[in-house]
């Protein structure tokens, strides 16, 4: 007997995921070139984002440096990625204020990217001398291990802003208390649901969630980007109508009687 | 020596302004202190007189006919009483000045919003004049702010900058650039420039060495900003008001002479206004917005839970910076306050003319609607800067629940609120001149949009200067001569804040007052004005989403203050949105009609 294997350009019990996936995109498009055509969207302000420049000020006054945290996951993480382009804003405001940045990471490939990522942004406040590539460093890959050296970099150091925006696990509340007991202001980001209540409560601002990956079109302002979460917004708002509706027939279908319903194949003799 | 306050039963004080020296007599009559007198002559601290004192004189002389005692020597100088019963002389003069220009600074610190800030708010509220804040990051380049600082001609800098124990680096770098620009003074060329350096103490070494040069004479006080949760602006103040003194007024013409007349240190206009807000919003117990609208400047003071501000808004006048006020908010926003026909190439004509000739006022009914439609607009931008200036400190920590997830606010908040304001007081030419009380508490609440319950009143002939100095000798004197003879009570404004929607009822009112009483239903966009003498109990209910100070829909019982003017009860809502066009018009012209703003 001859095994083969039998080629499909289609798949049909993935195409509900192609429909989404093509209103999705084509959400997304639109709403970037009406962003291009002059119709941007408008963000409201999200506090965390707009209390950077705040946060840095207190520690060119206090003569302190900044903590940065960008999470404990590598960079395939889409959270990671979020916190790098915030520390971008937070490396741009504190080379214009001449402030210290520190950056201590906890994996190797993070290093890179937030070491290009703060050099960029020294370069293009006009303070490419500010930059420092020690002050962005790989502390470990072992989640407490990496805890313990920022908690006792606190303790040292006495960071006046502390940023922890990335994702994060059981070592949140370690940083986040800490970060308090120095009196540092403290902004945090994660879309870990499970570590935002300790962020919220420790912390002077947090980005929850989706606030989070739309720091970087808020912070850029750039019409497509802002155009892209819009697209993104209608595409979400669009599948949670089909889930209600779907709950809806689901549950009429429920409470209709069988009496009532078309036979079906299961039920034909 | 100050002198026991008891015993000071006649007071003369004077305002040197630019153009006029203004003196009031104060008596104490029948156990109480009373402004019996004013007078005013010109002020001469200009050539050819070059002595202030002259224009003292004058002005006392005046006083002295007017009331008929004695108040000036024959040399000129103010006569003092020889003893508690003689029926000449006074028992204490006292005097601010603004005159030449007033107090102008140059203020630095670190951080715009942080230490400059504090700097700024120090120099303000001493009443100075701020030219210009230098700060780290104020997006200008060291040759930029070097530049900017020759430029400059300040009668002395503040500089702050760093928490104790906190940057040294910034504050010197500061330091740095402003020694070597060497900004020269205004008065004189022997005159050494003084620094008042108020920042981070471990930092004073360092500013000695940078300042050590020459050319100037660097005098060091407590920090601004001890720590960034604490604002301490007492030091600062009272050393610019002793610098002002020292060099400033020394190197004006005469006042050497005026300051060993002065039985008080001479202060600067502004920060004397400054001073009795303060000391009436403390006696009190409540919180006061003040503002003071001139020909170029607009001052605005506000006292909110203790906390005091004041701004100048350098480009908002009614003379001089009348085209600014009409550029900056636009002629469409002029014209929303007029319910005339009138023609908008007339009245650019009209704004030109006012900026040449800028003591003209107003000949016809047209062109004071109009110059009153300019003034909402000038106080209203102006009370725009004051609510973004007088704010929270920046740059502090947040104290945070978890009930915070979803509302998280800023920090750096405005301490200005609508519906926290207990009295608003008006003084500035177009205020106080206004024909009718009723048109100056309509520019007030145009402009100011008070929420809740709001006493309105104004000063009768800008008063409050005078006073302020005076609360630094008799407290008391000043506190009583402020609520009998320098505020002139307009009445009582109840605006619910909230959304009105035409046709919808905003609240239900009622009132009894000394011979009669009336209740009602306001309905938005109507305006209402009862005439209660002095004093009335009201009982207001407002419609849900609307508030009155108790909370949206509460009904609130309380008496209110009366006046020249009345209760006004606006429903129009808040913020307050007028419609363009002739809906706009319409509904201008049935608030003057409510309000009597035009009777004839």
């Amino acid at each position: 007997m001859v095994l083969g294997a039998d080629a499909s350009f289609l798949n049909p019990d993935k195409l509900l995921l192609l429909v989404v996936l093509v209103a999705t995109c084509a959400c997304i498009i639109a709403s970037m070139v009406l962003a291009r055509a002059g119709r941007v969207p408008k963000i409201r302000r999200i506090a965390g984002l707009e209390a950077v420049e705040e946060a840095v000020g207190r520690a060119t006054e206090m003569g302190r440096p900044i903590l940065f945290v960008p999470g404990i996951q590598d960079m395939d993480n889409p959270m990671t990625v979020a916190g790098i382009t915030v520390l971008s804003r937070v490396a741009g405001t504190a080379a214009q204020y001449d402030a210290t940045l520190d950056v201590p990471v906890s994996r190797s490939l993070v290093m890179q990217a937030a070491r290009e990522s703060v050099q960029a942004a020294a370069l293009q406040a006009g303070q490419p001398d500010w930059f420092d590539p020690e002050r962005v460093r790989y502390i470990t890959d072992e989640q407490f291990g990496y805890a313990a050296y920022a908690a006792g970099a606190m303790a040292r150091d006495k960071p006046a802003a502390c940023f922890y925006m990335g994702c994060f696990f059981a070592e949140s509340l370690i940083l986040a208390e800490n970060g308090n007991a120095v009196g540092a202001i403290q902004i945090a980001g994660t879309a870990e649901t499970a570590q935002l209540p300790f962020f919220v409560a420790s912390c002077d601002y947090t980005l929850i969630g989706e606030e989070f990956f739309a720091a970087s079109a808020y912070l850029s302002g750039a019409p497509d980007q802002l155009g892209t979460l819009r697209g993104q917004d209608i595409a979400k708002a669009l599948i949670a109508l089909v889930l209600v509706g779907g709950v809806v027939m689901a549950t009429v279908k429920v409470f209709t009687p069988k009496s009532d319903r078309a036979p079906t194949a299961e039920m034909a003799p | 020596m100050q002198k026991d306050p008891s015993r000071i039963k006649v007071v003369v004080a004077t305002d040197c302004g630019s153009t006029t020296t203004k003196a009031i007599l104060i008596e104490c009559v029948d156990g109480v202190y009373r402004q019996t007198h004013r007078a005013e002559a010109p002020t001469t601290v200009e050539a050819p007189f070059a002595d202030v004192t002259l224009g003292v004189s004058n002005s006392v002389t005046e006083l002295q006919e007017l009331s008929g005692r004695r108040l000036v020597n024959d040399d000129g100088t103010i006569l003092r009483r020889t003893s508690p019963d003689a029926a000449d002389g006074c028992d204490v003069y006292i005097s601010t000045s603004s005159a030449g220009g007033g107090l102008q600074m140059m203020v630095a610190g670190v951080v715009k919003e942080m230490t400059a800030e504090s700097a700024k708010r120090a120099a303000l509220g001493a009443g100075a004049i701020v030219m210009d804040t230098i700060a780290s990051n104020d997006r200008r380049r060291p040759h930029e702010q070097v530049q900017r600082i020759r430029e400059l001609r300040p009668d002395m800098v503040l500089i702050s900058g760093g928490t104790d124990g906190g940057d040294t680096k910034k504050v010197t770098e500061l330091a740095e650039l402003i020694a070597p620009a060497k900004p020269r003074p205004r008065f004189g060329g022997e005159y050494s420039l003084p620094i008042i350096f108020a920042g981070n103490r471990d930092a004073r070494p360092a500013i000695e060495r940078t300042f050590a040069s020459g050319g100037f004479d660097l005098k060091v006080v407590d920090n601004l900003r001890p720590t960034l949760e604490r604002e301490h602006l007492g030091p600062a103040r009272e050393t610019i008001h002793d610098v002002f003194l020292e060099h400033v007024m020394a190197h004006a013409p005469g006042y050497d002479r005026l300051i060993a007349w002065a039985d008080a240190p001479i202060m600067p206009t502004p920060g004397a206004v400054g001073d009795i807000l303060q000391a009436i919003a403390k006696g009190r117990g409540i919180n006061v917005v003040g503002v003071d609208i001139g020909g170029a400047t607009t001052d605005v003071f506000s006292v909110f839970d203790g906390s005091f501000n004041r701004t100048v808004s350098a480009n908002l006048g009614m003379s001089y910076s009348i085209s600014n006020v009409c550029a900056e908010a636009g002629m469409d926003n002029v014209l929303r306050w007029v319910h005339l026909d009138m023609d908008e190439r007339e009245l650019r004509n009209r704004v030109k003319n006012k900026m040449i000739r800028p003591t003209t006022i107003p000949q016809t009914h047209e062109a004071l609607v109009f110059e009153q439609a300019v003034s909402r607009e000038a106080l209203r931008l102006a009370y725009v800067q004051h609510k973004a200036f007088a704010t929270e400190l920046k740059g502090v920590q947040q104290q945070r629940t978890v009930g915070d997830a979803f509302s998280q606010s800023e920090g750096g908040r405005s301490l200005v609120s609508g519906m926290k304001l207990d009295l608003l007081v008006a003084s500035g030419g177009v205020l106080s001149h206004a024909p009718r009380m009723e048109q100056t508490a309509a520019m007030l609440i145009d402009a100011f949009e008070p929420e809740g319950f709001t006493e309105l009143a104004k000063d009768s002939i800008f008063m409050m200067p005078h006073l302020g100095v005076l609360a630094t000798v008799h407290e008391r004197a000043a506190m009583e001569v402020f609520e009998r003879d320098c505020l002139i009570m307009l009445g009582t404004c109840i605006a619910p804040a909230g959304t009105a929607v035409a046709g919808k009822p905003v609240m239900r009112w009622s009132a009894q007052w000394d011979g009669g009483s009336a209740e009602g239903t306001l309905m938005a966009q109507e305006m209402k004005l009862l005439r209660i003498g002095d004093r009335a109990q009201v009982e207001v209910t407002p419609e849900r989403g609307f508030d009155v100070g108790a909370g949206p829909g509460v009904a609130v019982k309380r008496e209110v203050r009366g006046g020249s003017v009345g209760l006004i009860l606006d429903g129009r809502g808040r913020s307050l949105a007028v419609p363009s066009g002739a809906e706009g018009r319409r509904l201008v012209a049935a608030w003057a009609k409510a309000l009597e703003l035009h009777p004839d």
